[in-house]
């Protein structure tokens, strides 16, 4: 009898556990989003002046790359405009030697380390150069997309022998289940600056 | 909700024993005074977390715990001796905020979380005869604590899982519904610790559940 009793203790134990939970299941899709951002500690966002803006949305699903110009990425590059402007950066054309480059990406990636197959794809649109890439982040390894937004400064370019490279000063990621909604497109541009005062040059 | 179920199930498979009155043969002392005998029950808790666990991570109590346990009275002595598996969980909501770290700056909706799942040796010392229809008693319980924490930073989550030493000391009572009976209540408050440090908790997790269930008890 007691025999049974432990097994159908067992049983029940078994059904405790396999009951998973899902905390998260009330979230709005604001509320979903999560804003990370990191800058180079020694650099001294004064001296920059100027800025250049890519024309297109470079998407990166794990070792395939492309751009992408939709709604929702025009949204992001004008809104990211808008805001560098009022942190006091004058927008310039791409040949005009901007003192920094915003790159705009879209990553899709199943890969534990979002960075890694990264670096060779920047090089194409910036003219050819190698590229230089303090890596900010690696906690949290999952698959998923992301919008990566970083500043690269073509102000003080590393010299390697492959050729210059540029550092990224500052980078922002805008994660969540819910950045493909171009509703919150506008409030996901002003959050990552909001958060990064210190880009401020006015 | 499917908890619930399982011990509903658990109960209803043990309910219709009860229909079948036992001939009273003999005029002696019930067999539960003159056995060992199985004491099965299923509990459900509120808990409230203490201390740093508290102080530092989630102070919002939780009524999405339950436990079972089964349990040996043994003959000739105040003393039972059992084992119990439960489930129980913590959860906190945090608004909006940033976070500061060497890593960067995070501005998430954050969701805390623990879950656990202990699995316990315990013995109970019982005050009255143990045929008594009111049976209170102290507990000591020791075990593994099978947990998951897990804090979300909107759909993000960071997680760490576990088996972790934990105990408990405990007082409560029985209550039979009839003399001589199989069937009753039990009630009982319980301090709950278990031996656990990682990113927020410093000081292990520590609560008071206070609980409700029911038993059964057979031979």
């Amino acid at each position: 009898m007691f025999k049974k009793a432990s097994f159908l203790l067992l049983i029940v134990g078994l059904g405790l556990m396999s009951c998973s939970k899902d905390p998260i299941s009330d979230l709005s899709n604001e509320e979903s989003l999560v804003y990370i951002t990191n800058h180079d500690k020694s650099a001294n966002f004064t001296q920059y002046k100027t800025f250049s803006i890519v024309d297109s949305v470079l998407i990166v699903e794990n070792s395939r790359a492309g751009t992408s110009l939709d709604d929702i990425d025009r949204a992001m590059l004008q809104r990211l405009i808008t805001n560098m402007e009022s942190m006091g950066y004058r927008h310039v054309g791409r040949k005009e030697n901007p003192d920094v480059g915003i790159n705009v990406s879209w990553i899709t990636n199943t890969y534990l380390n979002v960075y890694q197959p990264l670096s060779s794809y920047y090089g194409g649109y910036w003219g050819g150069y190698g590229y230089g890439y303090p890596n900010y982040y690696s906690y949290y390894e999952t698959s998923e997309s992301s919008w990566v937004i970083s500043m690269l400064d073509f102000k003080n370019p590393q010299t390697t022998p492959s050729g210059k490279t540029f550092n990224a000063v500052w980078e922002a990621q805008i994660r969540g289940a819910a950045i493909g909604d171009q509703k919150l497109v506008d409030k996901m541009a002003d959050s990552i600056f909001g958060q990064s005062g210190y880009l401020k040059v006015k | 909700m499917k908890r619930i179920i399982i011990i509903a199930l658990f109960l209803g498979s043990v309910l219709p024993a009860l229909a079948q009155e036992k001939p009273k043969l003999y005029t002696i002392a019930s067999p539960f005074e003159r056995y060992t005998h199985y004491l099965a029950t299923a509990r459900f808790m509120g808990a409230v977390p203490m201390g740093s666990f508290k102080d530092n991570y989630i102070d919002k109590a939780s009524f999405q715990n339950f436990s079972l346990s089964i349990e040996w009275v043994l003959r000739n002595s105040p003393l039972s001796v059992g084992g119990e598996i439960g489930s129980t969980y913590f959860e906190k909501r945090v608004p909006r905020a940033l976070y500061e770290g060497s890593e960067g700056t995070i501005s998430a909706v954050q969701t805390r979380t623990v879950s656990q799942y202990p699995v316990e040796v315990f013995s109970n010392y019982h005050f009255l005869p143990r045929n008594s229809q009111v049976q209170p008693y102290v507990q000591i319980s020791g075990g593994a604590s099978i947990l998951d924490y897990t804090v979300y930073y909107g759909t993000l989550s960071s997680q760490d899982q576990k088996v972790r030493f934990k105990y408990g000391i405990g007082a409560g009572s029985k209550f039979l519904f009839k003399k001589d009976g199989t069937l009753g209540l039990d009630v009982r408050v319980k301090y709950d610790g278990t031996a656990y440090k990682y990113d927020y908790i410093d000081k292990g997790i520590s609560s008071v559940n206070g609980s409700i269930g029911l038993f059964y008890r057979w031979w």
